[in-house]
């Protein structure tokens, strides 16, 4: 059985993967307010409110200046240090419009072409992607 | 005596939902990721199943942050289709079977898996897009559906043990149950996926490959992985595959394999599918 008994270990371990946030409760309560308000875009009501003037929109959340000013700018790896979570931050780019695939692409580092292109071509290999501390 | 007669399992990823929705299923791009189903379509129009038991996670949808239940079962009566920042899927409205539903819950708390119990909620791609692959189409769904939401995406999640052993009780649950329905277990999300980070679309063929192994015959194997190998094997997302182990346990001692799908790509992710039935 592999149960886990050391929850520091458990948690340091998601520190390992390379280009990877793992939503831990830390990011969970730093990103909460900035989650909840990306949730609100569930409503159309909102989504109109929010089309007409973000950044007032944005100044009825509870959130950090530095947050606020990294979805105006729509920097995804940003709003993932800053408590993100993605599937809260989808609702923010489905408003702007964009796909799953689009909004993915543009924390690659690659453009949408060659990242589509190389989803097609089976994806990003494993291979190096494992491990920071043990290269693998 | 209600019977789980099969489980199934296959992703459930929302770009399947659009490209069925908009009648896309033709096209180059998608042809390859739905012909896998279409064995399925065919199958489950055969069996007829009276309920299934959907398990899929909800991506901030009809749980925030304000509530994060690790397991949660819909007792309701019916679920609307979620509007995920686009407007509702055009497709039709889940029923419930809060009968069984609440039997199964009661049972769960008896046998010690303290359950949150869900009366109203909506349902969001991950529900819909799986009842969209192995029906298609229709005006109404041909089943009732009793939505299993598990916690995968603030940590930790449950562990796939956990998971598998649900999967046990809800068999004992269904077993229990006096009205003779059939009854399947659908185990959804996966396979390899990240949506996030500079790491974002990292696909691992051969491990979803081995994990689609290890859901035949009589091992237990799949039940030990942990975390930390779903995450790094098959990208931050593929921790959802811990949702199949719960369609794995509900099988029972051992399974065999009635159909088998996967494909690379569709959007981000590796389209896996299995069809089971107990042994």
């Amino acid at each position: 059985m592999t149960r886990v008994t050391d929850i520091h270990a458990y948690l340091a371990d998601f520190d390992d993967i390379p280009g990877t946030r793992v939503f831990t409760a830390k990011r969970a309560r730093e990103g909460y307010h900035l989650n909840q308000f990306a949730m609100s875009l569930m409503k159309a009501e909102n989504r109109e409110r929010w089309k007409a003037d973000e950044r007032a929109y944005l100044d009825g959340w509870a959130m950090t200046e530095e947050q606020k000013q990294a979805v105006l700018a729509r920097d995804y790896n940003r709003l993932l240090d800053l408590g993100g979570n993605i599937y809260f931050l989808a609702k923010l780019f489905s408003t702007d419009g964009l796909s799953f695939l689009q909004a993915v692409s543009t924390m690659s580092g690659m453009s949408l072409d060659e990242y589509a292109a190389m989803m097609i071509a089976g994806g990003r290999s494993a291979e190096g992607q494992r491990s920071i501390k043990e290269g693998r | 005596m209600a019977r789980i007669t099969a489980g199934v399992a296959s992703s459930h990823i929302p770009a399947l939902g659009v490209a069925s929705d908009f009648d896309k299923t033709a096209e180059p791009y998608w042809a390859p990721a739905f012909a896998g189903y279409e064995w399925t379509k065919r199958w489950e129009a055969e069996q007829k199943p009276d309920v299934v038991i959907l398990v899929y996670n909800d991506h901030a949808s009809a749980f925030d942050m304000k509530i994060i239940p690790t397991f949660a079962i819909g007792c309701g009566e019916s679920y609307r289709p979620a509007d995920e920042g686009w407007g509702p899927r055009a497709v039709p409205v889940v029923e419930g079977h809060p009968d069984l539903a609440w039997h199964i819950a009661q049972s769960l708390i008896i046998d010690e898996f303290d359950m949150t119990i869900i009366n109203e909620m909506d349902v969001d791609h991950g529900l819909t897009v799986p009842l969209s692959m192995m029906f298609g189409k229709p005006e109404a769904w041909p089943c009732k559906v009793i939505p299993l939401a598990v916690n995968v995406v603030t940590y930790p999640p449950p562990s796939g043990n956990r998971c598998w052993a649900l999967g046990e009780a809800i068999a004992r649950a269904v077993a229990s149950y006096g009205e003779d329905l059939n009854v399947q277990v659908w185990g959804t999300g996966g396979m390899s996926h990240q949506l996030q980070g500079p790491r974002a679309g990292l696909i691992n063929a051969a491990w979803d490959n081995d994990f689609l192994d290890g859901l035949v015959g009589d091992s237990d194997r799949l039940r030990h992985i942990p975390h930390i190998e779903y995450l790094r094997e098959t990208g931050s997302e593929g921790i959802e595959m811990v949702m199949w182990l719960i369609m794995r346990g509900a099988m029972g001692k051992a399974t065999r394999v009635l159909h088998r799908h996967y494909h690379v790509p569709a959007s981000n992710t590796a389209v896996g599918h299995i069809v089971l039935e107990p042994v």
